[in-house]
């Protein structure tokens, strides 16, 4: 019993432990893990922040504009658990974990940190490339027979294996494409099948 | 006066009451820490009750599991007017890593309006004593309000 | 113009007022000191008042099972019969209403605040409150027989010859032959009579009753409110009562000749006591067990009261 006594009354003479918090500002240890901050010009959109993040903390959202992809990244503090996980799989180190640990809201959109950046869409040159086929010159046929159209025909004889009524006969090395008008039955087959789209009906 | 003396009084003497929704106690232990000699919310009018119908500010923490949900809404309940509820961590504001869980039924929002968010996964104890204050001030709004 | 002095008595001085705001002062040192024995800053002093008025100011709920009007009566019940026995208790020589046992008169009304809150407890329809309810009566029961005690021997030594239980003789003696305190024969029942204080007021370490970390407040459990504000009011009134008791029955002896300074020092030493008996009590001890408290107060606190006893009955 003594001792506590004693305790107790050199307790009330000395000075309280007590930090004086909301009136003198304290600054968190160094390494403390506290609200996120994003630097989206750096980001290249990669995702492994989304994909290692464990509370689900992190969303994207993208926007098409006219002069590309809007992409926003979204941090909602209130589902992160400050592991650090997405700072330290951030290959281009734009997640950083701030010091700063006053963190109160009274609404959600204040526990929300984001960045959005702009996607450019590719150069020109590469759209040419895939640009629609020009119009055959070759007209069709009046009584529904197939023709062919010598400028893209590439001989490949896939019209004349598929041919249920045997009516095409084609030679490769002669390049020759020859049509069996009675035997031919109209069916359409070798144009549904040609790779080229050179027999035109 | 009377009533001013009544509204000063209140933004002096916030009673906590401490709800562990399924919480994993790193929270918990963070809320009573603040009740040591290092932090002592006792100097700013602060006290833990012990029963809901003594408290001003209703602390919850964990996602707000299946079984203890009617607990909570019911110990809510019974905090008599003006209160303020308090979410303490990731955990009731959003169920954090325990999101999708088949025996997790939160997060908070979902059943009852939350005032304060006190965001981190703990948050640093002067964090919750920011919360807290800024649920006092609350407390003071919405005693004007009634 | 005698009937109007009396309301003063009643109202202001010492009764409703006098003994809230003072109490209320000693609940609040009490909270203070013991903060700074723990190392903390602790809250102000004004802290329990901040406390009471504000829950003056909060929603009153009543349970759907509980008896309505024994529990909102029962806070009210135990206030008036703390400011009755304010009145009976001599401060400084003062006593506002005095008779020829008035010891006894104390004796029982000490008893009611801890009674009305085992009614309103019980009217509350609460587990926890029946538990902090029948710990209530055993921890009235624990303090009850060595309180009996110590008046028994106070009451003989001022009586001389025969037992007296009239607190103004007592008083009187103590003026004319020096305190109770100082006479060696009573020195166990002082001691008794410290440790009686926090069991009646329910502080730590004897505060099985209201244990709020195991029970939840006991009775109070269900209270919220102005009735909990008057709870909260009757605890601090009775800190000064008990106190004032104490100071009565072992430092009464104290004379200036001018009454008001008689009443300051008396009020001084209310304070002294109250940091010797609650605040470092609850500084350095933790709660005992149920059984722990019955045990404590029939054995060694009523064996020190019964020394006492025994000695002024037979010593002279």
């Amino acid at each position: 019993m003594l001792p506590f006594i004693k305790e107790a009354v050199t307790g009330l003479f000395s000075k309280p432990s007590t930090e004086a918090y909301p009136f003198k500002p304290v600054e968190a240890p160094a390494g403390y893990r506290g609200r996120i901050v994003f630097h989206a010009d750096q980001c290249i959109s990669c995702g492994m922040c989304e994909r290692v993040c464990a509370g689900g903390a992190i969303t994207t959202h993208s926007e098409e504009t006219e002069e590309g992809t809007l992409v926003t990244r979204r941090f909602f503090l209130g589902s992160c658990t400050f592991c650090g996980h997405c700072a330290a799989f951030c290959v281009k180190h734009a997640i950083e974990l701030s010091q700063d640990y006053h963190m109160v809201a009274r609404t959600e959109e204040e526990l929300v940190v984001s960045g959005s950046y702009l996607k450019k869409k590719p150069a020109k040159k590469a759209e040419a490339a895939c640009a629609a086929p020009e119009e055959s010159t070759v007209k069709p046929r009046e009584d529904g027979l197939p023709v062919n159209d010598t400028s893209k025909c590439v001989y490949c004889t896939l019209c004349a294996k598929k041919c249920p009524a045997g009516a095409l006969t084609v030679d490769r090395k002669a390049k020759t494409w020859v049509l069996d008008e009675d035997k031919c039955i109209a069916c359409g087959t070798c144009h549904d099948v040609c790779p080229k789209k050179a027999i035109i009906m | 006066m009377f009533k001013k003396l009544i509204d000063n009084s209140a933004a002096r003497s916030p009673w906590l009451f401490h709800i562990n929704a399924g919480s994993c106690n790193g929270c918990d232990i963070e809320l009573v820490a603040l009740l040591t000699p290092r932090y002592d919310v006792e100097r700013l009018g602060f006290k833990l009750a012990g029963t809901p119908r003594h408290a001003d500010i209703v602390v919850v923490t964990g996602p707000v599991t299946a079984q203890s949900k009617d607990r909570v809404l019911r110990t809510i309940a019974q905090v008599p007017d003006p209160k303020v509820i308090v979410t303490l961590g990731s955990c009731p504001r959003s169920c954090n890593v325990f999101r999708g869980s088949y025996s997790v039924v939160g997060p908070l929002d979902k059943y009852v309006p939350i005032d304060v968010s006190i965001a981190g996964c703990t948050p640093k104890p002067e964090a919750i004593i920011d919360g807290l204050a800024l649920a006092t001030q609350i407390l003071k709004e919405k005693r004007g309000a009634k | 113009m005698e009937f109007l002095i009396k309301i003063v008595y009643i109202l202001i001085f010492p009764g409703l007022l006098f003994s809230s705001v003072f109490g209320l002062w000693l609940a609040g040192i009490d909270r203070k000191v013991v903060a700074r024995m723990q190392r903390r800053v602790g809250p102000p002093v004004l802290q329990p008042t901040y406390d009471f008025f504000k829950l003056l100011g909060k929603e009153t709920i009543v349970p759907s099972c509980a008896a309505r009007h024994t529990f909102l009566i029962a806070p009210y019940v135990g206030l008036i019969s703390l400011v009755v026995t304010a009145l009976f208790i001599p401060i400084g020589g003062l006593q506002a209403f005095g008779g020829m046992a008035d010891m006894v008169v104390v004796l029982y009304l000490i008893t009611i605040p801890s009674l009305a809150m085992i009614f309103g407890g019980s009217a509350s329809a609460s587990p926890f409150a029946g538990v902090g309810v029948s710990r209530s009566m055993v921890a009235i029961m624990a303090y009850e027989l060595p309180l009996i005690l110590v008046l028994l021997s106070i009451g003989r030594a001022a009586g001389g010859t025969y037992v007296t239980f009239s607190l103004e003789r007592v008083t009187l003696y103590q003026q004319m032959f020096g305190s109770f305190l100082f006479d060696w024969r009573l020195i166990p029942a002082a001691l008794a009579m410290l440790l009686v204080i926090p069991c009646e007021v329910g502080a730590h370490p004897f505060d099985v009753g209201e244990a709020e970390t195991e029970i939840c407040e006991g009775p109070l459990v269900e209270y919220s409110g102005a009735p909990l504000a008057v709870f909260k009011l009757s605890h601090a009134i009775k800190m000064f009562i008990m106190t004032a008791l104490f100071c009565a029955l072992f430092l009464g002896g104290i004379s200036t000749g001018m009454l008001w300074l008689d009443v300051v020092i008396a009020l001084a030493l209310c304070s002294v006591v109250t940091l010797i008996c609650m605040t470092l009590l609850h500084a350095i001890t933790a709660r005992l067990k149920v059984e722990q408290v019955f045990k404590f107060f029939w054995t060694v606190v009523s064996g020190l009261a019964l020394v006492s006893l025994i000695l002024v009955w037979f010593v002279d």
